[in-house]
């Protein structure tokens, strides 16, 4: 199929282009507590082709893009008619001109290990039985669970020289965890791992069962006020990744983020000043260039902008391609039991904690939270943290404990002064 | 569109045929989709091609270990011994390395009633014989003219289109249809500071591009509210008397009480509402559907397990009369298949999921509902939802919380709003709703955090005592 794009492409006359094969193979298991809902089995195989068009108008260069779906079943002449049809479209997507990435040729990057020797079916059935293995917990179960095995290859091949391949395999999931007694609550849990961490999702699991059993006699006693909040795992990641988002090019060249490399972008900060690194998941990103692990914020000073060829050939920057994955790298100041030790609001799970890039703002209805006064923890339910991270970013403490998941890896727990919560009080 | 559905119709049937020989029941469902976007802003103007439900085939067999599924996305006649050797061998070594203990989950075998429907898409003007030029010419000038309101950060426009085919072969059942949504969207921004604030404006429509004649007239209202939004104060927590925009409403109806109402959660018991069937769980102004009864983007004349879609009247006048069910979850409870059994593409597994979600008009006027308010807000321009089954907990965000003092908007505008609550106590506290329903097919509904498939909701304005913060 390769070698057949790459003749119709030039039969059609298109010059400028880049091919992304992608192959996917899955096993997929679904329970309802131990009892096996559906099973399931997936071969995919995808051709995506993007034809550019490059013109000068008025003096100015200009260059469009147009992505075609290749399908197998196409006949020779259908393919070729996509392609001039959207070499024609592109004329109408013109934007400033900008370079392809630098060329790249290696030798294929074969994921090792565990996961991607084993077939999915046997992996899915071994993070199945890790999943259960904690699931012998007094009062609190395992109501459902889905467990995915994907094994891919990603190979991209482009007019101007570059043709890298590699391979990948993910093990993830969710479950639910409930607890009848005394409410019956549930709680929801995703998890996804590059390795069979058969362990780690055990642990997990049982951390969870723990939570629930808590969540089940959690009160609805919260009032509203200003919490030293303290945030952990997850949610940690997720108020971070404003420092990710708004040091794209993607923001940044539209002015949705003012951000320039060499800004404190944190300000004065009474608190840690941050120290954050893009992780590399991928050996290439989508667009082919070469991913590495990059420095991003050095004591709040932003280090680099990111982005792919577009945004950061606008911007006059080496494309870095586009990171969904970073580590915080501060050691943090204090134990995660002495976080504790003072009086503060630890904030475990909400319906949904979403981080606003564009605002600052992050919150979510609270699901599982502690109600600490420096000596006892009260389990308390209700309640939604609405806060800005712009303000609290002035006085942020880490924990020396550290955590690490599919996009991030750093201290396991933060602490945001003064963070506004709405209570229960009013209802 | 989509002669290739067509083509390979005859060897489907022979696949299904096949399967059924070695299992006990076989189904085949076939999507082809043709997706376009366009879009322009301060970034750049831009045209995209990758829908999210594609080009691909499931393939659902029982055998005495219950449901098993195959996804792949190329097919043939020639392929066809193949296929049925991988879903033996595969779906064997899967069962044979399940841990200990695990037991299937018992399901009948499908009644399969025999059932043919040939169903075509309506639409005025198909995006795509409009034109890429014409399209974009519009989009530019819709967003030239926000742009000349001082402040505008940026203004993005954009639109998308999908048309979709879905082919359903059983032993008994010949189900084909072919659909086309269009969605646009005006976002308005505005910076002060490092914060900047979005006003989101979407569209809708079952059926193609005469959709975008209705948005250049909004341009004005859309940068008004942007503008305002920079000025906005931090809600003050408590419980108010609210009026919801048909927006907000819809939001509520969907995320607050519709997830709750999936019945592949009472199945694992997960699901409140489960043991409030027959109970009133709202103010007796409340009736609730969910279907195709109305023409919105997610109207279907059948699911993605080849059930046949239909009105279903889920709260009725205050009483929780029913859920929505897929036919997996149907067979275990015992009831009958709603046509919700939906997938976010042919790669994923099929869930319980709404479709059209709305609650019914009532008889009131806006001017009305905002005069009987002493204190309270009317919520606008909902941004996100999260539901919970199993508390039947409320959050939802809204971009807008207007302040209405004695009866009047005051002018005071209140943001980022976090609704939270128990939605029997928000749902009984209704007391008003407008007269006329509004739906929005804007957006697509997640599963928990995945499983993305289009859906519409809406309702009317609608009165109700709600927690804010």
């Amino acid at each position: 199929m390769e070698k057949r794009i790459l003749d119709l492409l030039n039969k059609a006359g298109i010059e400028e282009y880049r091919i992304t094969f992608f192959t996917e193979r899955t096993a997929e298991l679904f329970f309802v507590k131990k009892q096996l809902d559906t099973r399931r089995i997936k071969d995919v195989a995808k051709y995506l082709v993007t034809v550019f068009r490059i013109e000068e108008k008025g003096g100015e260069k200009l260059k469009g893009a147009i992505d075609v779906m290749v399908l197998s079943s196409m006949s020779d002449d259908e393919i070729v008619k996509a392609f001039k049809d959207a070499y024609f479209a592109a004329q109408f997507a013109l934007n400033p001109y900008y370079d392809a990435p630098k060329p790249v040729t290696a030798a294929p990057a074969f994921k090792t290990g565990r996961l991607a020797e084993l077939a999915p079916e046997k992996a899915a059935g071994l993070m199945a039985e890790a999943l259960f293995a904690a699931d012998n917990a007094e009062g609190a179960f395992i109501n459902s669970a889905e467990v995915f095995i994907s094994k891919k290859t990603m190979r991209i091949v482009t007019s101007t020289g570059t043709d890298v391949s590699w391979t990948d395999a993910k093990a993830s999931g969710e479950y639910v965890v409930q607890a009848k007694e005394p409410e019956d609550v549930e709680m929801y849990r995703q998890f996804a791992y590059t390795e069979l961490e058969t362990e780690e999702l055990t642990r997990q699991v049982k951390e969870q069962l723990t939570f629930i059993h808590d969540r089940a006699r959690a009160e609805r006693i919260l009032k509203s006020g200003n919490y030293d909040l303290i945030l952990t795992g997850e949610n940690t990641a997720e108020v971070l990744s404003f420092y990710l988002s708004r040091s794209s090019a993607y923001m940044i060249y539209p002015g949705y983020s003012r951000w320039a490399v060499g800004d404190d972008v944190q300000g004065e900060a009474a608190g840690e000043k941050m120290e954050l690194t893009l992780r590399a998941k991928a050996p290439y990103s989508g667009e082919g260039i070469p991913m590495i692990d990059r420095k991003l914020l050095d004591k709040g000073e932003l280090k680099l902008a990111h982005g792919g060829a577009r945004f950061c050939g606008y911007l006059g920057l080496e494309p870095t391609g586009d990171y969904d994955s970073f580590s915080c790298d501060n050691a943090g100041s204090m134990s995660f039991e002495e976080m504790k030790k003072r009086p503060c609001l630890w904030a475990v799970t909400f319906s949904d904690f979403q981080m606003d890039a564009f605002s600052g703002h992050f919150g979510g209805e609270i699901r599982l939270a502690y109600l600490i006064d420096g000596e006892k923890a009260i389990p308390v339910t209700g309640g939604s943290v609405n806060g800005s991270l712009l303000e609290a970013q002035k006085d942020i403490v880490f924990s020396t404990d550290r955590f690490k998941s599919e996009h991030y890896s750093g201290p396991y727990a933060m602490m945001l002064r003064g963070v506004a919560v709405a209570g229960t009080d009013a209802e | 569109m989509f002669e290739n559905l067509t083509e390979l119709r005859p060897a489907l049937k022979k696949l299904v045929a096949a399967l059924d020989e070695k299992f006990k029941f076989a189904s085949v469902l076939a999507v082809s989709e043709r997706f376009r976007s366009w879009r322009a802003s301060r970034s750049g103007i831009s045209i995209g091609s990758a829908g999210v439900r594609g080009f691909g085939f499931v393939i659902r067999v029982f055998d005495e270990t219950g449901c098993a599924e195959y996804s792949i996305n190329e097919f043939s006649e020639e392929m066809i011994p193949k296929i049925v050797s991988e879903m033996e061998t595969r779906l064997a070594e899967e069962k044979a390395a399940l841990p200990d203990g695990v037991t299937p989950l018992e399901t009948k075998i499908p009644e399969d009633t025999p059932a043919v429907i040939r169903k075509e898409a309506s639409y005025k003007i198909d995006p795509i014989e409009m034109g890429d030029e014409a399209i974009l010419v519009l989009l530019n000038r819709i967003r030239e003219k926000g742009m000349e309101t001082e402040g505008i950060l940026d203004m993005m426009v954009n639109v998308s289109c999908s048309a979709e085919r879905k082919i359903f072969l059983s032993r008994n059942r010949d189900l084909d249809e072919t659909h086309m949504w269009t969605n646009a969207a005006i976002v308005a921004l505005a910076m002060r500071g490092e914060e900047v604030k979005d006003y989101f404006r979407p569209y809708s429509i079952l059926g193609g591009a005469e959709l975008l004649e209705e948005m250049e007239k909004d341009v004005p209202s859309v940068t008004k509210a942007v503008l305002e939004l920079l000025d906005s104060e931090p809600m003050i927590p408590g419980e108010y008397d609210c009026i919801c925009t048909p927006d907000v409403t819809g939001m509520i109806v969907h995320e607050a009480f519709g997830h709750g109402v999936e019945m592949d959660m009472f199945v694992k018991d997960r699901a409140l509402a489960k043991q409030f069937i027959g109970e009133y769980v709202a103010s007796p102004l409340v009736t609730m559907h969910d279907g195709s009864a109305m023409n919105e983007s997610a109207t279907w004349s059948f699911d993605d397990e080849g059930t046949p879609t239909g009105d279903t009247i889920i709260i009725d006048h205050g009483i929780l009369r029913t859920g929505m069910c897929d036919a997996l979850s149907g067979m275990r409870l015992g009831v009958a298949p709603t046509g919700n059994g939906r997938r976010e593409s042919p790669e994923r597994k099929a869930y319980t999921r709404m479709t059209n979600t709305y609650f019914e008009a009532g008889e009131s006027t806006v001017e009305e509902m905002i005069a009987s308010i002493d204190y309270g807000f009317l919520l606008d321009n909902p941004s996100s939802g999260m539901e919970d089954p199993k508390n039947w907990g409320i959050q939802c965000m809204v971009n807008i919380a207007r302040e209405i003092k004695d009866g009047k908007l005051t002018g005071r505008i209140f943001s980022p709003i976090v609704l939270t609550g128990y939605v029997p106590d928000l749902l009984k506290s209704v007391s008003m709703m407008s007269g006329k329903i509004e739906l929005s097919g804007c957006g697509f509904c997640g599963k928990g955090y995945k499983e993305w498939v289009k859906v519409s909701d809406g309702g009317p304005y609608m009165k109700a005592r709600i927690r804010l913060g």
